[in-house]
């Protein structure tokens, strides 16, 4: 597999994961609810963490082998609309904005995978779809539970 | 429920409070039973010597209507011992600080005086809560039936997130819903604000969002009347049609001659219904309903499990399932067909327009229900609420809660509390329970509990005929002389129209949810006549 390549593949994974970074810093300090406020702060610092972890899968691509990918997709991301951005949204809102981030994260490396010729660069964009599938994962949990409130 | 039903078993610290369990929630009681059996502390708050009392750890016998001093006062003591926990408090909740203050207006001596519960005893069951790594709080009816309902709710709410046991196995805050199908009437809409998964009438997206569903304009864009709102306003002409479906008013609403009065006003009243009953001879058209047995369709029980029932009898005569009814009467009354052609079309309808039931289908829930939220069809449900310890708000926010007295206190003419509630035997206003032979043989007629104290003071003994007196009304029936109830407290249900609780109870109502305050009034005890034959049959009330 051409180095060159892979490594590219990692840099735009980095660079993904640095405007992410970028838009919940950004976001974080418009809203007014101050949960919010704290849960984009969250998200930009989880986005950070991906930020490292990706550095080290550059450096050393086997690691990426090693993630947990979960067994099951919900798909709770693709069944709930992209909220507008808005400086009063709730808590929800701004979990199922950083849910669909990452499902559009999963589908463009997934898209990656299926139109790479060279089998070991389709398993690199694999691997990172996986690790998105992760975060979606984990924001869909967290949204189910604060998103359907029992409220009348 | 934000738990499952079967945590319980595995609870360590289960703290039930104003909940009759083994009677209203039989098959739920033996979770916490066996909880017990298994060395779980049981600790029951209850104004009376409830069955499950039995299996308890401790019993707290509180005052009717003291639940928002008892518990404030436990909360103080919790934090007076450190036992909250700070970081539960500091990472998931908004307020910490206004809930340590505003509970040190209830120190547990002032508490104690307030709720008659004995100052040790108020500081052992602090010190159990304040221990144990999670505690589950199970309650009912003997919280949200007060005018203070809402705030003995969130009182609890408060212990709960104070304790940090919000969002864990075993723990949280659990109503053990009434029926086996009153979750699944609210998550269907059944109420006055929301669409079915309260979606809410009054937002413009979510009505806009019906409207093209349904291919429909003008939907109504503000909520409708409460229960209790409704009746009254047949009084003064602001309701006009009343469309009664499954529900006995004359009965289980509070305040009979009341009730009656309102029914009358109405220009027109509809019933649906299995058999006749008190509310039905006052309806100017009254439509044959299926039972259970009778129709397809869902229940969705106290734990969100939506469960499959089927159609196993035909309906007698002209009954027909409600789905049918409904799109009938739409049909003449504006032409409008509704299209359903069975239960399931119904159930797909509402499925594919609500948000928590949205990955529900007939077909997942063959054999074993799924528990809401479920948004997809490849999610698997959510046993367990908040693990993540996040609300839909953000942090969990405490509210301020008071002591509110009841409504109407025991005083020289009336001198006894009132509590009522349900009894094992029978169910709600009896339309189906009492054409059971078998259940009035077992349990034929209604009681008032008196406790031995007040039943000596009186002259009363267990069978005599007493007449139960309140501002609003009078029964005559058979006393039970019992130390379920406490001394200057009694009880009765209102399952039986010969001798109904709600003749007597109170018609006031919490602000918020409207739910009546049946479970304290004032009420006067005269006995009528001595006993001729024994009640031993009153003992089969209780079952261990």
């Amino acid at each position: 597999m051409d180095k060159t390549m892979l490594e590219k593949i990692f840099s735009d994974a980095i660079e993904r994961e640095i405007e992410s970074f970028e838009f919940y810093q950004t976001v974080s300090q418009r809203v007014t609810n101050q949960d919010v406020k704290r849960t984009f702060e969250e998200l930009a610092q989880e986005e950070l963490g991906h930020k490292a972890l990706l550095t080290r899968f550059r450096e050393d691509p086997d690691l990426l082998t090693k993630i947990n990918i979960p067994s099951q997709d919900y798909k709770v991301a693709e069944a709930t609309e992209l909220p507008k951005f808005d400086i009063n949204m709730k808590p929800a809102d701004a979990i199922a904005l950083a849910m669909k981030k990452e499902e559009e994260a999963v589908k463009f490396y997934r898209g990656m995978a299926a139109i790479s010729q060279d089998e070991e660069i389709k398993k690199q964009f694999e691997y990172l779809a996986g690790m998105e599938l992760g975060h979606k994962t984990r924001l869909e949990n967290v949204f189910v539970e604060i998103g359907y409130p029992e409220v009348f | 429920m934000t738990n499952s039903i079967r945590e319980l078993e595995d609870a360590k610290v289960i703290f039930v409070i104003g909940s009759n369990t083994t009677e209203a929630h039989p098959v739920i009681s033996y979770y916490i039973k066996r909880a017990v059996k298994k060395g779980a502390i049981l600790i029951v708050n209850d104004p009376r010597r409830i069955d499950l009392v039995k299996w308890a750890t401790m019993y707290v016998q509180h005052k009717p209507g003291t639940d928002i001093p008892y518990i404030n006062g436990l909360i103080n003591e919790i934090f007076k011992n450190g036992w909250e926990d700070k970081k539960y408090l500091a990472e998931h909740t908004e307020n910490p600080d206004e809930i340590r203050e505003w509970v040190k207006d209830y120190p547990v001596e002032k508490a104690s005086e307030i709720c008659g519960v004995p100052v040790e005893t108020m500081k052992k069951v602090a010190e159990i809560l304040g221990k144990a790594e999670v505690a589950n709080v199970c309650y009912t009816l003997g919280i949200t039936e007060h005018i203070c309902g809402t705030d003995n709710v969130k009182t609890l709410a408060n212990l709960q997130m104070v304790l940090g046991n919000i969002g864990s196995y075993a723990g949280g805050l659990n109503p053990l819903r009434g029926q086996n199908n009153v979750q699944g009437a609210c998550d269907m809409g059944a109420l006055p604000n929301v669409y079915q998964t309260y979606q809410a009438v009054d937002n413009p997206a979510v009505r806009e969002k019906f409207e093209q569903a349904w291919g429909v304009t003008g939907l109504p864009d503000k909520p409708g009347y409460m229960k209790p709102t409704m009746l009254h306003k047949a009084l003064t002409g602001g309701t006009k049609i009343l469309y009664c479906v499954g529900d006995n008013p004359v009965q289980t609403d509070p305040h009979m001659a009341n009730t009656i009065k309102e029914i009358e006003a109405l220009e027109f009243f509809v019933c649906v219904d299995i058999f006749p009953n008190l509310t039905t001879p006052y309806a100017d058209v009254i439509l044959p309903d299926c039972a259970w047995g009778e129709v397809d369709g869902t229940f969705t029980n106290t734990e969100r499990r939506v469960q499959m029932v089927r159609k196993a009898l035909e309906p007698p005569g002209d009954a027909r399932p409600h789905w049918w009814v409904l799109q009938e009467l739409a049909k003449r009354i504006n032409g409008y067909d509704l299209g359903f052609t069975s239960a399931e079309a119904v159930f797909e309808d509402m499925r594919k327009t609500s948000t928590s039931y949205a990955g529900i289908t007939y077909e997942r829930i063959q054999d074993i229900g799924l528990q809401w939220p479920c948004p997809t069809l490849e999610h698997p449900g959510t046993p367990l609420l908040h693990t993540s310890g996040n609300f839909t708000r953000g942090r969990g926010l405490f509210h301020h809660t008071v002591h509110i007295p009841p409504a109407e206190l025991p005083d020289d003419e009336y001198p006894f509390y009132l509590s009522t509630g349900r009894r094992l035997w029978h169910y709600h206003s009896a339309t189906q329970t009492r054409h059971s032979v078998g259940l009035e043989e077992i349990f034929p007629e209604e009681l008032m509990e008196i406790s031995p104290v007040d039943a000596e003071r009186l002259g009363i003994k267990t069978g005599d005929t007493v007449q139960a007196t309140s501002r609003r009304g009078e029964i005559t029936l058979k006393a039970w002389v019992t130390d379920r109830s406490a001394p200057g407290v009694c009880w009765c249900a209102f399952h039986f129209v010969e001798a109904c609780g709600n003749v007597l109870t109170i018609d006031r109502f919490d602000p918020v949810t409207e739910t009546a305050e049946y479970k304290v009034c004032a009420i006067k005890i005269e006995k009528v006549k001595d006993g001729t034959e024994p009640v031993s049959w009153a003992a089969r009330q209780a079952r261990p």
